[in-house]
């Protein structure tokens, strides 16, 4: 509810705006106008209603741990590493959020992360500039998104078995396209360039050639840069944040995620709502392919890694808050869940934790967490059962 | 049984039929409603009373016959479409969004937004839903809160509100009463007798409480085995002469399915 209704600032406000014609005995006390800032107790209540709210503890209380325990964690350069390393899966959840709203769930993402970025290859050497490559590689994705919906939406198939038979043929179809062989990503390259440098050694002039490193301003926005992937990542979060809580997409999403039938009654476009959604998941996962590509410039046809990257951007969906049951969720929430498991990650690395156990610590590390998170949404709630 | 024709009809039913499947939920109905009645719709669970609103309310299409709205054929492919015609609804499972907070649910569809962008106005839809519940009377305490938290009454009140807020000239309520104690009950009835006075809408109404289809409607249609077997006002008629009917029906089934 929190997130529909103004993203929680508007829950404690509320009684401010019932007027005196109402009726006075059962309501709660209005508060008062007076002070230019809300009360501790307003601010505390908003923080606690707020649906990111225990995952947020819960990350602060893992960065916290890492931050005293790794000399090397709270460092501007591993911040370098940690950044693109979540904000694919952010990008990833926040569209998911949309479709799990809706109470369905998006598994084609994986599909058109990897096609996307072997679509705009093909676009862009047969002689394409690279933006519009970039947004036809993108339309295609979108029409993957309307395929899931027209197959979940008006056929009836369930999300869970149309996104997995789609994933699957997008991944066959980018291993056929791409002859399973990795190709080098357009506009992507790196350009080393030698400069004689001046240094001045024991009062004495000597040029030495040093290489920098140079890529195109398409490769910097499109992933290359350090903080492409992030920019990208908050840009779309605030922008699907506000569409959820401020405009009737988002409103009408949680209407046919929370009641169908009564939705349908009401007169929303029940179909309508379900195509456009999936229409937006699909294509953040083609964004995103395009945005790794470009940033490890190869195009890599890696179905295990699209499959992996996939499950991620559905954990920090649910992590950070959206419930698999459909009706609720925040993008925010897909943000912090996508940031709490970067941090996991990039953690355990840092603290020399064996390759070969990194994955079973990061599985059970994700179960005490979200044990956690449970425990600390039923305290704010104040009732001790879910 | 076909109904009179008055200058003032507002809405005319004629033969219609409509079919589930196997299932024959609506035989042959027509039916009637002036400017400013209230029509009380009577008949058994299983009748076809809430097939009928569907039809009428633009969700779903009959099989057959024809409807006529202010005198012109009106024949409404959606719910949006029935509602830009002036027909609004209050359904049997009162199409409220658990999810969503008390306002949102009485502007769902009809939201304002700040134009030209495409944010939601929720301060002004705020206030405005603050009014028409204090305008009914209902207790509604917060009007920020999920209407999951509230009680069945207050929810059945938020349904009958937003559709009465409107601005529709035909309401067509499915059993507006059915979650709400005595009290709260008899707020909706009076509701509905004051917009009876005002005399700007017409209403059609399913109840199952012959006492307050009495007090409330104007007339009654009972609706029996999927066509009208009654059509009085409520003057003509009395709380036995139309639980006889149902007794009736209901002894000529039994003697047929024991025979």
């Amino acid at each position: 509810m929190a997130n529909v209704t103004g993203g929680g600032p508007a829950q404690a406000s509320s009684e401010v705006e019932s007027p005196g014609a109402g009726p006075p005995a059962t309501g709660p006390p209005a508060r008062s106008r007076s002070g230019l800032l809300p009360s501790r107790e307003v601010w505390r209540e908003r923080i606690l209603s707020l649906r990111e709210g225990s995952i947020i503890v819960v990350t602060l209380v893992v960065a916290t741990y890492f931050a005293l325990n790794t000399s090397s964690f709270f460092t501007s350069a591993n911040f370098k590493t940690l950044l693109p390393y979540f904000a694919p899966f952010a990008i990833l959840g926040a569209g998911e959020v949309f479709v799990m709203i809706l109470g369905e769930i998006d598994l084609s993402i994986g599909g058109t992360y990897l096609l996307a970025p072997y679509l705009f290859y093909k676009v862009a050497t047969a002689g394409l500039p690279l933006v519009p490559s970039v947004i036809i590689a993108l339309l295609a994705c979108m029409a993957v998104g309307l395929m899931n919906g027209f197959f979940v939406a008006i056929v009836g198939i369930s999300s869970f078995v149309t996104t997995l038979g789609m994933l699957f043929a997008l991944e066959g179809l980018t291993l056929i396209i791409s002859h399973g062989q990795p190709v080098a990503t357009p506009g992507a390259q790196v350009h080393a360039t030698t400069h004689n440098v001046t240094h001045v050694v024991n009062g004495v002039h000597v040029q030495l050639p040093e290489t920098v490193n140079h890529i195109s301003t398409f490769a910097k926005v499109f992933g290359g840069g350090v903080y492409s992937e992030l920019v990208w990542a908050l840009l779309i979060v605030v922008v699907l944040q506000t569409v959820l809580t401020f405009t009737r997409w988002g409103l009408y999403t949680v209407a046919v995620g929370s009641n169908k039938l009564g939705a349908a009654e009401a007169g929303v476009r029940v179909r309508l709502v379900m195509l456009r959604n999936f229409v937006l998941c699909a294509t953040t996962g083609g964004l995103v392919g395009i945005l790794e590509a470009v940033r490890s410039a190869t195009v890599q046809p890696d179905t295990a890694g699209a499959n992996e990257i996939l499950f991620y951007g559905i954990a920090s969906a649910v992590i950070g808050g959206t419930l698999l049951a459909g009706g609720s969720g925040t993008v925010v929430g897909a943000l912090i869940g996508a940031l709490f498991l970067g941090i996991l990650h990039d953690g355990l690395t840092l603290q020399g934790v064996n390759a070969n156990y990194l994955l079973f610590y990061l599985g059970l590390a994700i179960i005490v967490a979200m044990t956690v998170n449970i425990y600390v949404q039923r305290a704010r709630r104040g009732h001790g059962s879910g | 049984m076909e109904p009179s024709r008055a200058p003032d009809d507002v809405l005319r039913v004629e033969h219609i039929a409509k079919r589930f499947g196997p299932v024959t939920a609506l035989r042959d109905v027509s039916l009637h409603l002036r400017k400013g009645e209230v029509l009380g719709l009577l008949g058994d669970n299983g009748a076809g009373k809430s097939t009928l609103i569907k039809i009428l309310s633009g969700f779903q299409r009959q099989d057959a016959g024809e409807m006529f709205l202010h005198g012109r054929p009106y024949a409404p492919k959606s719910v949006d479409e029935a509602r830009a015609q002036g027909i609004d609804t209050v359904y049997q499972d009162l199409a409220l969004i658990d999810e969503l907070s008390v306002y949102h649910n009485m502007f769902l569809r009809r939201e304002r937004v700040h134009r030209p962008l495409p944010f939601l106005a929720n301060r002004e839809m705020k206030h405005e839903a603050r009014r028409a519940l204090d305008e009914i009377g209902i207790n509604i305490p917060r009007i920020d809160v999920a209407v999951a938290r509230l009680s069945g009454g207050q929810r059945q009140a938020i349904a009958v509100a937003r559709t009465v807020n409107g601005d529709a000239d035909i309401l067509l309520l499915d059993e507006p009463l059915a979650a709400m104690g005595a009290k709260e009950g008899s707020m909706i009835l009076d509701l509905v007798a004051r917009l009876k006075e005002e005399g700007r809408v017409s209403i059609v109404m399913i109840l199952h409480n012959y006492v307050h289809v009495l007090e409330a409607c104007d007339r009654v249609s009972m609706i029996q085995d999927g066509a009208i077997a009654l059509d009085k006002p409520t003057a003509e008629t009395s709380v036995e002469e139309l639980t006889e009917i149902v007794v009736n029906e209901y002894r000529r089934a039994r003697a047929a399915a024991h025979s």
